[in-house]
């Protein structure tokens, strides 16, 4: 049963900001491209944008495998 | 950055001095500071507003005729001849290229329209060629793809004209059939309302062939085709002889009217009194003598240059220049990303060239993903321009990516393990996950101290107490480190309390030197460490994607389609492998690293040089 809930925690230790990350990334993805296309100079702050939601999953993605690799886990 | 006023006599300034200091291409003109009643603004007097019109509808013309000719003729000379002698020249050589490449097009166009009817004519010529002269001919193709087409068609006819027509059909290439029609011409609208009952169409005539139907305009297209390759060829060697003859004038004359522009745009810079003239602008010190030499050889000791004392001007003023070793100099493409930095802060190429690849190889870390890398880098690095600045970065990063390959014993994620015994030299990324992520948060703290350094050391000549936070934290920052240490048993715990108290001691300094937000600073710095734990993610992330790959080719029933699902999987792994790297990499520097130091707001440095095809000079 143990094993039911470390997995159950892993999953939504990385689903849920997976979940967040997309949805970030889906509004931020069309004003950056609005944004490119009027100021081409604005590359790096599109690539920080971009970048800055996937910290979440990123981090989620660190959880989990510290979830499974816990002592029992 | 040196800041130097040039002196000299006005009526030289546009015949000598302006085309010596574009000659030598190293003064950045700035507007004169100077101000005295005698001093006035290098107007644009109409003749020279007309005169820059003029240059600028011969840049027009010779672009224009430029792009449409074929890349024939040697390379720019020296415009010799006038400006207006070079202006008619411009816009006459465009007239006769724009209405050549207008023919040509249209014969072009033609050949393929008729090329389009080229399987329709011999089908209805043999079938036309013994019916009646005198009645209406009707060229139809009918979709075989409807079996009874034909048979409808036939009882329409009848029941129109009855016996009075005559149908002959010939199957064409594909899914059609070429029939014609002829009937005496007092049943033709009988015919065609017939035809549209069946729904069956004429073969359209081209609007060019005006004729009644097809049967007429084929002679006339078969005729014209006939004399269509000549034509286009003659057309095409008339464009080609033009551009023999003209390409290297209209280059000359081109440059000379960019760099004519440049001097007028210049010219608005300077200040003058009735017989001198002011001009001041920046100059590498290094140069200065080179600028110096060319104003003495143009003007003699008409003219003097003086370097202007640092306490006359500013910083913030100064264009900025990256001056970096040749190694280092690709990486400035990724810092032109960012706003330039101020003059007189850190330039971070060196930091970025080092530390970018660095982090894109450890988390691509493979040895075949490397050398294919490397391989791509190198076709790009040959080529010119921005391509080869990407070739030099992607060579830095491919050979990271094999020197960290090498360290984790990756080739192809576990397949260099499964076919050569391949070992890791570190650790393998597979299985420890936590020294990797170890590894990756303590090179967050090495970048993220460097920052904090780097910010201490550029603003404490002007901002004492920015750096003296910034090195607060930066101590801080170490402490907590040695704190956690201590207290996991890496350090001996002894080093726990002193770390601690340390860490109290430091809180009031902190608040001092950079106030109430001193604090959140601290916190901002450790989660930026914590943030180099992506590092560790997309490297494990990518490694485990390079092993699934691998076990497809055991996982489905031949190993033949086994193999090649587990190459488009290396290949989509090595795709993201290149994005993924490349934009966290990206960021952990402009977000973490760049936030501790850089400082921007400088000019781009932008001297009044010789035009060329690769200059950025706005003129």
């Amino acid at each position: 049963m143990q094993y039911v809930w470390i997995s159950l925690a892993a999953a939504l230790a990385i689903g849920l900001p997976a979940l967040c990350t997309a949805w970030a990334q889906s509004r931020i993805g069309p004003a950056v491209a609005a944004s490119l296309a009027e100021k081409p100079q604005l590359g790096a702050v599109a690539v920080v944008l971009l970048a800055i939601p996937e910290t979440m999953v990123i981090l989620g993605f660190v959880v989990a495998l510290m979830i499974v690799m816990r002592p029992g886990g | 950055m040196t800041k130097v006023r040039i002196l000299g006599p006005r009526d030289q300034l546009l015949t000598f001095a302006l085309p010596a200091v574009q000659q030598t291409g190293v003064l950045h003109p700035v507007a004169c500071t100077v101000t005295h009643p005698l001093l006035a603004t290098g107007e644009i007097t109409p003749r020279l507003a007309r005169l820059r019109r003029s240059l600028t509808r011969v840049i027009e013309d010779a672009d224009r005729a430029l792009a449409i000719f074929p890349e024939i003729g040697g390379a720019a000379a020296q415009w010799s001849g006038g400006l207006p002698r070079g202006a008619r020249l411009a816009r006459s050589i465009w007239r006769r290229a724009a209405a050549l490449q207008r023919e040509e097009q249209a014969l072009l166009e033609e050949r393929a329209l008729i090329d389009k009817y080229s399987s329709f004519f011999s089908a209805f010529q043999a079938l036309s060629s013994d019916l009646a002269a005198d009645g209406a001919g009707y060229c139809l193709v009918l979709r075989r793809s409807d079996p009874g087409l034909l048979e409808r068609l036939r009882s329409a006819l009848h029941n129109a004209v009855g016996e009075g027509f005559e149908l002959r059909t010939r199957p064409l290439p594909g899914e059609e059939t070429a029939a014609v029609l002829s009937v005496p011409n007092p049943a033709a609208p009988a015919v065609e309302r017939a035809l549209a009952e069946a729904q069956v169409e004429e073969v359209p005539v081209p609007p060019s062939y005006g004729g009644r139907s097809l049967a007429e305009a084929i002679p006339r297209m078969l005729a014209r085709a006939a004399g269509l390759p000549a034509r286009i060829d003659a057309v095409h060697q008339e464009l080609q002889a033009l551009s023999r003859d003209h390409r290297p004038g209209l280059l000359a004359l081109r440059k000379r009217a960019h760099d004519l522009l440049g001097q007028i745009e210049a010219l608005s810079l300077v200040r003058m009194t009735p017989r001198a003239f002011v001009l001041d602008g920046w100059v590498p010190e290094t140069k200065r003598a080179t600028l110096l030499a060319a104003l003495r050889d143009a003007l003699g000791d008409a003219v003097a240059v003086e370097e202007l004392e640092r306490e006359k001007w500013t910083d913030a003023t100064a264009p900025v220049v990256f001056s970096n070793p040749r190694l280092f100099r690709p990486f400035e493409e990724l810092v032109r990303f960012m706003p330039l930095p101020r003059y007189g802060t850190v330039d971070p190429t060196p930091f970025l060239a080092v530390f970018f690849p660095m982090f894109f190889g450890l988390m691509l870390g493979d040895l075949g993903y490397g050398a294919i890398l490397c391989a791509v880098a190198f076709l790009l690095w040959r080529r010119k321009g921005l391509a080869h600045s990407i070739g030099a970065i992607a060579g830095a990063c491919g050979a990271f990516s094999l020197i960290f390959g090498a360290f984790f014993g990756e080739l192809f994620g576990d397949l260099g393990h499964r076919l050569f015994g391949l070992h890791p030299l570190l650790f393998s990324r597979e299985e420890a996950l936590i020294p990797f992520l170890v590894l990756a948060v303590a090179l967050g703290l090495v970048h993220v101290l460097l920052g904090l350094v780097l910010g201490a050391i550029s603003s404490v000549h002007a901002h004492r107490r920015e750096a003296v936070g910034r090195g607060v934290i930066a101590v801080m920052v170490v402490l907590v480190t040695v704190a956690i240490l201590a207290l996991s048993g890496i350090l001996p715990r002894g080093f726990f309390t002193p770390s601690i108290i340390a860490l109290l001691a430091a809180v009031p300094v902190l608040v001092v030197a950079e106030g109430l937000l001193g604090p959140i600073e601290l916190l901002a710095a450790l989660g930026n460490v914590l943030s180099y734990a992506r590092i560790m993610a997309l490297g494990t992330a990518s490694v485990m994607m390079a092993v699934v790959a691998n076990r497809m080719v055991g996982a489905v029933g031949s190993a033949a389609v086994g193999a090649l699902l587990a190459l488009l999987f290396h290949l989509v792994n090595f795709v993201l492998g290149l994005f993924g790297p490349t934009i966290h990499a990206l960021r952990l520097h402009y977000v973490e690293f760049f936030g501790k130091f850089y400082s921007s707001g400088g000019a781009e440095y932008r001297p009044l040089r010789p035009w060329n095809t690769d200059s950025t000079q706005s003129t």
